[in-house]
């Protein structure tokens, strides 16, 4: 007599295999998702506390920790190599974890399996059933009914003596999650190519009838018409406004005034107003009155070594191998005579002149400029005009912008669609099996765990009740979260 | 207009005192009372022998509806405050703590009161309503000058996204403060199962449903947020430390909601992660405390 043996058949991967089959299952794992989201978390904390004072409290209550604490201030997390690496791998996850969801999705959707089994119904946290005096296709056409007038799309399929039935609703909000996720790895992506294909110039300083070149390949320049200011009795800021002209290659292409919350844009280039201060028209020629320098020098980017309250400008001429140091009065009167030494007057400059190049430290004369005067120092002679003002604009350029947007749009939309939109689920089993043209018919929610779902499914069957004028018992299992878990049943023959 | 914010802080005033006392009847309608039990048994030598025992009985019901009128008056009289100042500063009144604050109570006891109806329970409001004390305990504790309506300086001058970014922030804050709360209820019910307490699947149905306000209106607070920061800073991220607080929030409540659908983690693991959730909306919302920055003028001063 022949005997059968059974035995377990081995599917051996080769170490290739393996290794690939793991890393698809790790990136794939909600578990490891979670680790990272986490790990990302940690970071993001870390560079948090590292702009705050709270590092500074901890090095102050434990002095032991200051090595730390300093190292901390100096560690510039959110461009770091473990960030860039969390990111990197969460991106990973994120297009791995939904490649390997999207066919399981796809099939929920489209194909669902229909039959279910009665011990499904029997352990499910909520359950109903009734019998119906009427034969199983007409309780059937009457649950179909009741099912879609609920928004349910109502499956079903015959399975001997009994009709399985699936239903569900809201199911294409279940793709809402990959919208979601697309928009995560989006906004990561938009902000590469604004690193890699924009600039920022952070200190784009224009002043009052000067004209300033934006670089970058752009071909434009800026010409700040007038900056004005208005203030508010209690002294605090109104508001800020530069009127700018914008040139192309040299040719106007727009003229705009633009605020702090008002930035013109031209292309994807956008100028946005910063801050403002004050500057000084100066003139200077050399002694056959051929002009070295005619413009406006900006004032408080500097200030003097001796005097921090006194705003200070560079002008470098190098033709001629100098570097003028514009002081302008200090704007503290409180500080003379102390600090304010030079003690110059409104419509006055100090200037000290310096060589550079081949004639870097040779003795130079320094001066106090009148308004108006041109006076002759060193070989050339000197003008301060007038006093006037400075824009202090951002010029950027993102062109990572637009998938900025179209990630924000995507992320919240999903988000919306898959937490107001949840997929409901209910499978049933109406079985002809009793008594000739009567139905018993069994049904339970997929909602393990989930109040509203079962909520939701309870209202189903007090619409069924009222629609089939049949009372159905609705059954209950106790709160599964208290719940000692069962222990493992032992084998016995 | 001087009148207007007057009326504003009267009707904050009130609503402090609603406040109060809804906290006080949710307390006791939560908590319950220790009821001393005594007993006298006749033993067949006929002597009486007396006993004491104490049981923990639910609080009465009558104190659950008072905490409820109570909170319905708390969140009318802080929706008029805060309207009564947006009318007197002709904005959303979010320009320093104080009108950030009392948004939060209105926010924050109005969405207490809609979940308290949705669900049909009340003892959530027990430490929803200890928050909103709190709150309203740390809004008198801040100097009277903040009261005043302050014309807005250059950099938040920008009425509609100011508005709904930081609508968007409360709406977010208040949420996750019911979630909190049932959060703490839920692992209460774990260790405990208190019968008078809602179920442990409703707590945790509450607490995920408040997150799936919150985690979304967050994402809206950073995405208004970056919004505003390209039109007044020339960047829509700048890695600024009330930004990344709000990226870390979020990223907390991301993390909870990964654990709702793993097994093992589902449960009371999901709802310590609510807890830590709720620290960190506390550790951003305060952040203007101790953060430089970019927000720095978030008027705490």
């Amino acid at each position: 007599m022949a005997q059968a043996t059974l035995e377990k058949r081995g599917f051996r991967n080769s170490p290739l295999e393996t290794i690939v089959d793991r890393i698809w299952r790790f990136f794939c794992s909600v578990r490891a998702a979670v680790v990272e989201i986490a790990i990302l978390a940690v970071l993001v904390l870390i560079g948090t506390l590292r702009g705050s004072s709270v590092p500074r409290w901890i090095a102050d209550a434990i002095p032991a920790t200051e090595g730390i604490v300093d190292r901390w201030y100096g560690w510039d997390v959110f461009h770091s190599m473990p960030f860039m690496l969390i990111l990197a791998i969460l991106t990973i996850a994120i297009t791995v974890c939904t490649l390997n969801r999207a066919p399981g999705i796809w099939r929920t959707i489209n194909e669902p399996t229909i039959s279910t089994t009665r011990g499904f119904i029997r352990n499910a946290d909520v359950s109903a059933n009734a019998t119906i005096a009427q034969p199983v296709e007409s309780s059937l056409d009457a649950f179909t009914t009741s099912l879609k007038k609920k928004r349910y799309r109502v499956l079903s399929e015959e399975h001997g003596d009994a009709v399985h039935v699936y239903a569900d609703k809201n199911r294409w909000a279940k793709l809402a999650t990959f919208p979601f996720h697309l928009a995560l790895i989006l906004i990561l992506i938009g902000g590469i190519v604004g690193a890699r294909y924009g600039f920022k110039e952070n200190e784009f300083i224009i002043p009052e009838g000067s004209v300033r070149d934006v670089g970058h390949g752009t071909g434009l320049s800026v010409k700040l018409d007038q900056f004005s200011d208005s203030w508010r009795e209690d002294g605090t800021a109104a508001s800020y406004r530069s009127d700018l002209v914008l040139y192309e290659n040299g040719e106007e292409v727009k003229r705009d005034s633009i605020t702090v919350n008002n930035p013109m844009s031209y292309g994807t280039t956008t100028f946005y107003q910063t801050s403002y201060g004050q500057a000084a028209q100066m003139r200077i020629t050399d002694l056959d009155g051929n002009v070295l320098y005619e413009d406006a020098t900006e004032l408080g980017i500097y200030r003097s070594s001796t005097n921090p309250d006194a705003p200070a400008g560079i002008i470098t001429l190098p033709q001629s191998n100098l570097r003028l140091n514009v002081i302008a009065p200090d704007e503290d009167r409180a500080n003379a005579p102390m600090l304010d030494t030079l003690n110059l007057e409104s419509g006055q400059m100090y200037v000290q002149i310096r060589g550079t190049g081949p004639d870097a430290g040779a003795e130079m004369q320094d001066a106090v400029l009148v308004q108006g005067v041109p006076q002759e120092i060193n070989g050339i002679v000197v003008e301060f005009q007038r006093e006037t003002r400075f824009t202090l604009l951002q010029v950027a350029s993102n062109p990572g912008i637009p998938i900025f947007w179209a990630a924000s749009f995507l992320l919240v939309g999903g988000l919306f669609a898959t937490f107001y939109f949840p997929h409901r689920r209910i499978r049933a089993i109406l079985d002809r099996s009793g008594e000739p043209g009567v139905t018993q018919i069994a049904l339970a929610p997929l909602a393990k765990r989930d109040w509203s779902g079962q909520k939701d499914f309870r209202g189903v069957v007090e619409d069924l009740q009222r629609r089939l004028q049949t009372d159905f018992v609705v059954n209950e299992r106790a709160s599964t979260y208290l719940e000692r878990p069962a222990k493992p049943a032992s084998n016995s023959a | 207009m001087e009148g207007m914010v007057r009326l504003s802080f009267y009707l904050f005033a009130a609503a402090s005192i609603a406040v109060a006392a809804a906290w006080v009847c949710y307390m006791v309608y939560a908590v319950g009372f220790i009821r001393l039990r005594r007993t006298a048994l006749a033993t067949s030598t006929g002597m009486t022998v007396t006993g004491s025992s104490t049981e923990h009985v639910p609080g009465p019901m009558s104190a659950a509806r008072f905490g409820s009128l109570f909170g319905w008056f708390a969140a009318v009289f802080a929706g008029l405050s805060v309207l009564t100042r947006a009318i007197a500063s002709h904005r959303g009144p979010y320009s320093n703590m104080y009108e950030f604050s009392l948004a939060f109570v209105f926010v924050l006891t109005l969405a207490y009161m809609l979940f308290e109806r949705f669900y049909n329970v009340r003892q959530l409001g027990a430490i929803v309503m200890t928050i909103a004390l709190g709150m309203c305990l740390y809004l008198w504790s801040l100097p009277p000058r903040m009261r005043e309506v302050d014309a807005l300086n250059p950099a938040l001058q920008n009425r509609p996204l100011m508005t709904l970014h930081v609508s968007a922030a409360i709406v977010a804050y208040a949420t996750f403060a019911v979630s909190f709360a049932a959060a703490i209820l839920f692992l209460i019910q774990l260790r405990k199962n208190v019968s008078w307490l809602p179920s442990a699947e409703m707590l945790d149905d509450i607490g995920f449903r408040a997150v799936t306000i919150g985690f979304p209106m967050l994402a809206l607070v950073l995405i208004l947020g970056s919004i505003w920061a390209h039109q007044a800073w020339g960047a829509y991220w700048s890695w600024d430390p009330k930004e990344t607080a709000a990226l870390f929030t979020w990223l907390v409540y991301g993390v909870y909601l990964h654990t709702r659908s793993l097994r093992g983690w589902r449960g009371q693991r999901s709802a310590i992660i609510l807890l830590i959730g709720f620290v960190a909306v506390g550790f951003t919302y305060y952040g203007n405390y101790f953060f430089g920055g970019m927000h720095a003028y978030g008027g705490v001063n």
